[in-house]
């Protein structure tokens, strides 16, 4: 209710300020808690010495000294400019041995915040926290109502350890003599694993705390030996719990870089790599940093082979963390760069879509700079470019490469100009309009690299003159003038002149991943990453706060960004996109002559762009008897209601609900029960068929398989299944599906098996099932601003791109224009408001993404006619079959209202 | 110790009690957090572990999700008075009881933290059901700010 900035707060401060100083412990706690909560500034600033010697004071009671601990966090947190933190050190350094634990641990909080900003002045919290825990865990100085499950004062002990982590280990000897007597005595008390889950997490709390600070002291010492068998026993260990901890631990562990500990982790590296597998995304998680960070030269060709096999049945959430590490990974640690070009175009193979545009710049990068490597990746790209299951992303890197160096490997087999030229112009139809247009200009380049080619080239460009897309248009046309310019070429051979090397950078990828970690409350101690990425972070720090400090004492604004020695500042990817798209304008002569060109590109006629944006006149709302008399399909005639004949279990019904639904049953009966869990992703899907034995006896040579058409989808089996369900259990097969073109309905589960009834063994059963993989399932939906949908209806105009269809209903009554709209967005297509004004009708828009025949934009309008009961639906597409079936699938799903 | 949020809802997403402690949010903000931590909670198997990396929305890589899933609460109290609630207890019981918190705490201590704030809850109402958070929402939130105080951990164990 009362914000900290609201005038109210103001008045308080009084109320608040009596409330504090005043006898009453019960007052003075509810204006700690209120000050805690809601203190602006103003407040904050004048009732902070108040707070300060509520905690110091000493005659009060335990209770308010605590509260005030952590109301002094709370404002140090908000507002630690106010903070008088060095004067006050020895005050509350003092307060950390309050024979109240309570308070004793508010203190422990406060000190940790403070000492991490404030180091030297605290440093007297080492002595105090070593002594405090030795009395505690040594010489079991407490009463015993502090004593939880066996375990005294648990929290406090952890606050003590992660505090010692804030700093270096202690100077003085026998400090120092203590406290590895309080980490041995822990470490060796927690082996074995009580039953109770609260003391179970007390222990291991307190447990991996003290490994955490073994580490931080000394990664190389004899106690973090011990550690290392208590970890390996926590990772296969069965509760969760612990075993993410414990990746999470030896993930510092790795961090520290310290020969013995990666060694020792590197025993553990098959139990770490089936981590990776396990049912919790955040133990696969973990894993996935641990392998990361213990990676080095020696184990980088197994960890990354084991991450890309891993990669294709990854979850989606986690998968563009993998791309990026593994590509780090490859980067930092390859011994030889035709390894680094395998890796990353096979990265690019398996999980095209999530290679960002940072990893394939920096192939590039990479392979502009190395000239050894130049010829080998040219000639394996090209290998790549040819295998019909290339991603656009290997077009770009190949668009690229090949432009430039593609005359080194013109005098091998199979690479010559025209090979090297039809490899990539077969995948241009299907890229999207960037990567069309970064292959223009590679196709402008082979024009200069090989003359003998010309002739088609031009061809193309001629072809594109007139495109809708400005942007390849404006480049045709210039490179088109380029290369018929009468001049002998002369031109052209300066436009296409070899890029050149770029300057050493910093890797893009590495400052990505730093970037995603956040800022916290509580700096880290460590971070994910091997010992370099720990002491590279601490390196831009220095200089980064280096800056800060110069820049302030120069009294400018702007920060200068980090230049570490040698390096040059990151231009940013987009620059370089633009440098590689265009060719670099070097005279002015030359960019006088750009300019003329696309002055005279003005006057062309221009595709119909400029044409006035018009509403598209509301059809007709009512169809007229006419139409009624020969295109109407009437749904509540042709198809009988099916669903009542077998109590709604037969397998077109349950096909008919995963026609929408993402997971269901597809058949089942009295002995088998086939299930099936899908999840897609533009044009590609994974399909989980699950066979649950539901009879007594075991189900026996049991074979499945999807029948499609393989012209259309490709399905690829990713995990085989067993041949022999026994009864009551359930197994499961896994697919790959990716959309080619369009895929029509009829894909099948062909299923065969034989069921024991008891007396024969062996009764043969065949099924075959329809499968929903459907040309909807690979739709994504879009949203697009009403003028925009306007403007590419009106693009894209009649038939035969446009598909119409009026229809009636089943069940012989429309619904109402919410449940349309429900069934348009279980279909993919997302619903755009503001279209249209009418409230019957629905609008609605996707892309239907394939591999072969790319992406396609889909426009879909539902209308209903309440008075005739009937709806007309009109589908426009840039593609026509898509038309077609997307207007099929979407009538037959309002149509029957599933 | 910084807790950013503690959340308490049921098994279809109702909110029972919403605590923010970082910067002032708006409402509909809260509403999408809410939505997105119960997408990425109730999801997962009770055998999974107890703690979540937290997704874009809600602060990043630094921030974990530690949550608690009661199935049904009396089955951890006493179990002389489950009659009471019985009938009711199969669409009001179970509750899942969510810390957010940044990279710096104990994840187990804030586990701890939520078993001693569900000891607490019961033994103020005797054996706590949803409906004592629906009814006596009051109680719940000063039982809380006792515990967590402007996000940071008061009184453990």
């Amino acid at each position: 209710m009362l914000g900290e900035n609201e005038e109210l707060s103001r008045l308080i401060i009084n109320c608040l300020s009596r409330d504090l100083q005043g006898n009453s412990e019960i007052f003075a706690c509810l204006a700690l808690h209120a000050i805690a909560n809601i203190s602006g500034r103003e407040m904050a600033t004048s009732l902070l010495n108040e707070v300060q010697q509520l905690l110091v004071s000493g005659s009060h009671t335990s209770f308010v000294r605590k509260k005030a601990a952590l109301c002094l966090l709370r404002l140090f947190r908000k507002f630690p400019e106010i903070f008088e933190a060095i004067d006050w050190a020895p005050k509350i350094l003092y307060m950390m041995d309050d024979r109240d634990f309570g308070t004793a641990l508010g203190v422990a909080s406060l000190v940790t915040a403070l000492a991490q900003v404030y180091p030297e002045a605290y440093y007297g919290a080492v002595t105090k926290a070593v002594n405090r825990l030795h009395k505690i865990v040594i010489e079991k100085d407490f009463t015993s109502e502090y004593v939880y499950y066996k375990i005294a004062v648990p929290w406090l002990q952890v606050k003590l350890l992660r505090l010692l982590q804030y700093f270096p280990g202690p100077a003085d000897l026998q400090v120092f003599r203590r406290l590895n007597d309080v980490l041995a005595y822990i470490i060796s008390h927690s082996a074995e694993v009580p039953k109770n889950v609260q003391h179970n997490n007390a222990q291991n709390a307190i447990l991996f705390e003290a490994i955490n600070l073994c580490i931080h002291l000394d990664p190389a010492s004899e106690l973090v030996d011990q550690t290392l068998g208590l970890l390996s026993n926590f990772i296969i260990a069965k509760e969760t719990n612990s075993r993410y901890l414990a990746l999470e631990t030896m993930c510092h562990l790795a961090a520290t870089g310290a020969r013995n500990c990666l060694d020792s982790l590197r025993v553990n590296q098959d139990t770490i790599v089936a981590s990776l597998k396990d049912k919790d995304i955040s133990v696969r998680r973990r894993a996935l940093d641990l392998l990361y960070s213990m990676c080095d030269q020696n184990n980088v060709r197994v960890i990354v082979a084991e991450l890309l096999q891993y990669l294709p049945i990854a979850d989606f959430a986690i998968r563009e963390e993998m791309v990026l590490k593994i590509a780090i990974l490859t980067e930092k640690f390859a011994m030889e760069y035709s390894w680094y070009v395998d890796v990353v175009l096979q990265l690019i193979t398996v999980a095209g879509e999530f290679v960002s545009d940072d990893i394939w710049f920096r192939v590039v990068q990479i392979i502009t700079n190395n000239e050894v490597l130049q010829e080998y990746a040219v000639a394996t790209i090209l290998t790549a470019l040819r295998s019909p299951t290339c991603h656009e992303t290997t077009v770009k890197v190949g668009g690229c490469v090949l432009g430039e160096y593609g005359h080194l490997i013109a005098n091998m087999p199979g690479c010559a100009p025209i090979d090297q030229f039809t490899a990539l112009h077969t995948k241009f139809p299907i890229c999207s309009v960037q990567t069309r247009a970064l292959l223009l200009t590679t196709y402008v380049k082979f024009m200069n690299l090989f003359p003998e080619i010309k002739g088609e080239i031009i061809a193309v460009f001629k072809q594109h003159q007139s495109v809708l897309d400005v942007e390849l248009q404006q480049r045709a046309n210039e490179y088109l003038r380029l290369a018929t310019r009468d001049d002998g070429d002369e031109l052209l051979q300066t436009v296409c002149e070899e890029m050149p090397a770029y300057p050493e950078r910093e890797s893009a990828l590495l400052l990505k991943l730093n970037q995603k970690i956040a800022d916290t409350e509580d700096k880290r101690t460590w971070i994910i990453g091997g010992k370099d990425a720990n002491t590279e972070v601490a390196k831009a720090k220095a200089i980064r706060d280096a800056a800060i400090a110069a820049a302030g004492g120069a009294g400018t604004n702007g920060v200068p960004r980090p230049v570490a020695a040698g390096k040059g500042l990151l231009k940013t990817f987009e620059d370089k996109l633009q440098e590689s798209n265009n060719p670099p304008a070097g005279s002015t002569e030359e960019a006088d002559l750009l300019k003329a060109i696309e002055l005279s590109k003005l006057d062309m006629p221009d595709g119909g762009l400029s044409e006035t944006i018009q509403k598209p006149t509301t059809p007709a709302a009512a169809p007229t008897v006419d139409a009624l008399g020969a295109g109407v399909i009437d749904y509540s005639l042709a198809k009988p209601v099916v669903k009542a004949l077998s109590g709604g279990m037969d397998d077109s019904t349950l096909y008919s609900r995963l026609v929408t639904a993402a997971n269901g049953l597809l058949h089942r009966d009295a002995n088998l029960e086939i299930g099936l869990k899908t999840e897609y992703r533009e044009h590609i899907g994974r399909i989980a068929i699950f066979f649950g034995n539901r009879s007594s006896h075991a189900i026996t040579s049991l074979a499945a398989e999807i029948q499609a058409d393989p012209k259309q989808v490709r399905v690829t089996l990713l995990q085989p299944l067993p041949s022999i369900i026994p009864p009551g259990t359930q197994l499961h097969q896994i697919y790959k599906v990716e959309c080619l073109g369009v895929c029509d309905p009829l894909s099948l589960l062909n299923v065969a098996c034989a069921i024991g009834d008891g007396i024969s063994l062996n009764v043969p059963v065949n099924l075959s099932l329809r499968l929903p993989i459907l040309l909807t399932k690979f739709v994504t939906p879009i949203q697009l601003p009403a003028n925009d949908f306007f403007q590419r209806w009106k693009q894209i105009g009649g038939p035969p791109r446009e598909s119409q269809a009026v229809f009636r209903p089943a069940s012989g009554t429309v619904v109402a224009t919410s449940d349309l709209a429900k069934i348009i967005t279980s279909l993919g297509l997302g619903i755009i408001k503001y279209v249209d004004d009418s409230p019957l009708s629905v609008v609605g828009a996707g892309i239907f993404n394939a591999s072969e025949l790319g992406k396609v934009g889909c426009m879909v309008r539902l209308e209903k006619n309440e008075q005739y009961e009937m709806y007309r639906l009109t589908v426009r597409t840039t593609n026509e079959i898509v038309s077609d079936v997307l207007r099929a699938q979407i009538e037959e799903c309002v149509a029957l209202h599933i | 110790m910084a807790i950013k949020a503690t959340l308490i809802f049921n098994n279809t997403g109702k909110p029972r009690l919403m605590q923010w402690y970082q910067q002032q949010m708006d409402v509909r903000t809260q509403q999408q957090t809410l939505k997105e931590i119960f997408r990425l909670v109730s999801n997962r198997p009770d055998s999974a572990c107890n703690f979540l990396e937290g997704s874009q929305l809600i602060g990043g890589n630094d921030t974990k999700i530690i949550y608690r899933h009661y199935a049904s609460m009396d089955l951890y109290f006493s179990k002389s008075v489950k009659i009471r609630i019985s009938e009711i207890k199969q669409f009001f019981s179970a509750l899942y009881f969510v810390f957010v918190v940044d990279s710096s705490e104990s994840e187990l201590g804030i586990l701890d933290l939520i078993q001693v704030l569900v000891e607490v809850l019961d033994k103020a109402f005797v054996n706590v059901c949803e409906l004592d958070l629906i009814f006596r929402p009051d109680d719940v939130s000063s039982i809380l700010s006792e515990i967590v105080s402007g996000g940071m951990g008061l009184s453990f164990a």
